[in-house]
């Protein structure tokens, strides 16, 4: 199978870390996937929430210049808004056929969107990145944390369990870390209320973080740059306002696997999270 | 019947003029919903709003028009899908929310006191122009124009230093292109 990166706004903004450390663990892999020639942005909530036509259509314009291979992408909101309107162009065809004439051509949405996590269990397998460990995160207890746009709703995306997604921590746990039961893997973490009401996001941040903690974690990982901005970037915030201490890194998965695949810290961007995880890593002995 | 469970009851048709334009322009019926209220048990934001979503559901079925379309809740939904993920009677609520909102705005009745819609239309503005969104640009233009200079002042430095913030604009061409889209889509995409 061939594969094209569709990275999104975010993993050439917000979250470089993610892209270098997604880019870093697919070379590790030896998984080709250039980047999706002239793609334009999802549209994200503020398109689907104004307009549904532009909505399909700025996805479709992007989808329909990837030649036959699978878009693979890394953000759970871009995932979702791309196999979104495949659902909807695929099934509608007085939809596709306003879509073509909004794009300047038709796309059928028959372009196979896959979000990394899928290409890694499903399509390169687990025992493929199990041969690729070369530092097991031995003794690290991680709460892997979906999100909302991967597995919902599950007609749409097809991704996992819609309550109880396990993708993450099968590749997390071949890695050789410990990843939790809990029961926070999909709840909302407040997405783009960060800059429109940040305290939307602090309350529901909050319960993340602390059923993360009652659960035992040591740290938490994300796919998604929404999700890991938010839990990272406003958990001091959360702690001050709700009188705890989490001090729980987030990180995204691809760091973790880097990790243990033996990619060095630059490679994977760990400086660019704001809660330091090095106390962590070197009590667990994790990147030696 | 013998076992089974039936098929969702259509029946925009007979129910008013709010579920039915709903139903037009996202394709969810909020007419099948027999107000079991499981949405509202699983909705992270139901308990800060004016109306939990089987409320709203319930009155776009009895076309309180004014009401929803209003209504701050509307605003305040983060679109996580949970509410549509586990509706038994398969009522897509969060298509059902951006309906109503597209609608709102439309007839000028989205609630005050809400930043959402000043933030939808900088953010489609910028994709218009450059292709891509440039977080930086983003965040300046919505501060300036909603007055909220101050707010989070202490995160932008934050992320510079962890160059989470880039100061490089992405952009990609392609622009008179996009700018017909865009208008395409405004139109409706009618030919």
């Amino acid at each position: 199978m061939s594969y094209t990166f569709f990275p999104g706004c975010s993993l050439d903004g917000a979250a470089k870390d993610y892209h270098r450390s997604t880019l870093a663990v697919a070379a590790k892999l030896g998984l080709e996937m250039p980047e999706l020639k002239d793609w334009i942005c999802c549209g994200s909530t503020a398109a689907h929430s104004s307009d549904p036509l532009l909505a399909d259509a700025l996805p479709a314009k992007s989808l329909s210049a990837a030649g036959g291979a699978t878009v693979a992408v890394a953000c759970a909101a871009c995932y979702s808004r791309l196999k979104t309107a495949n659902h909807h162009i695929a099934g509608d065809a007085a939809l596709r056929a306003r879509v073509a004439h909004v794009v300047g051509r038709d796309y059928d949405g028959r372009t196979p969107v896959l979000h990394l996590l899928e290409i890694l269990c499903r399509d390169i397998g687990l025992k493929r990145v199990a041969a690729a460990i070369r530092r097991p995160l031995s003794g690290l207890k991680v709460a892997c944390y979906y999100g909302c746009l991967l597995s919902r709703p599950p007609e749409i995306t097809n991704f996992d369990d819609p309550e109880n997604p396990t993708l993450m921590d099968q590749l997390l746990e071949a890695a050789g870390a410990t990843p939790l039961a809990w029961p926070h893997k999909t709840e909302c973490c407040g997405a783009s209320f960060s800059i429109t009401d940040s305290s939307v996001v602090l309350e529901l941040g909050n319960r993340i973080l602390s059923m993360a903690q009652a659960a035992g974690a040591d740290c938490i990982a994300t796919a998604c740059p929404l999700c890991q901005l938010n839990l990272d970037l406003r958990q001091r915030d959360m702690e001050r306002r709700f009188g705890c201490r989490y001090n729980l890194p987030v990180f995204y998965f691809t760091q973790l696997l880097g990790l243990a695949m033996g990619c060095r810290p630059d490679e994977l961007s760990l400086d660019s999270l704001i809660v330091e995880p090095k106390a962590l890593l070197e009590a667990k002995g994790i990147g030696r | 019947m013998t076992g089974g469970i039936a098929p969702p009851i259509e029946i925009e048709s007979i129910g008013g003029g709010l579920a039915f334009e709903v139903k037009e322009r996202s394709g969810a019926s909020p007419m099948s919903c027999y107000q079991c209220a499981k949405c509202s048990s699983g909705c992270p934001v139901a308990a800060g709003g004016d109306f939990r979503p089987h409320q709203l559901v319930r009155m776009v079925q009895t076309e309180q028009r004014q009401a929803v379309l209003s209504s701050i809740f509307i605003w305040q939904c983060t679109s996580c899908q949970t509410c549509t993920t586990r509706c038994p009677q398969q009522v897509d609520i969060a298509g059902m929310i951006d309906a109503l909102r597209a609608i709102s705005r439309g007839e000028g009745s989205a609630a005050p006191g809400t930043a959402v819609p000043v933030f939808n239309d900088i953010f489609l503005d910028a994709v218009r122009e450059r292709g891509r969104i440039f977080e930086l640009g983003l965040m300046a233009k919505y501060k300036l124009r909603t007055k909220r200079l101050f707010e989070d002042a202490g995160k932008a430095p934050m992320m510079l230093r962890k160059g989470k913030l880039p100061l490089y604009a992405p952009r990609v061409g392609g622009k008179d292109e996009r700018e017909a889209l865009f208008g395409r889509a405004a139109e409706g995409g009618d030919q």
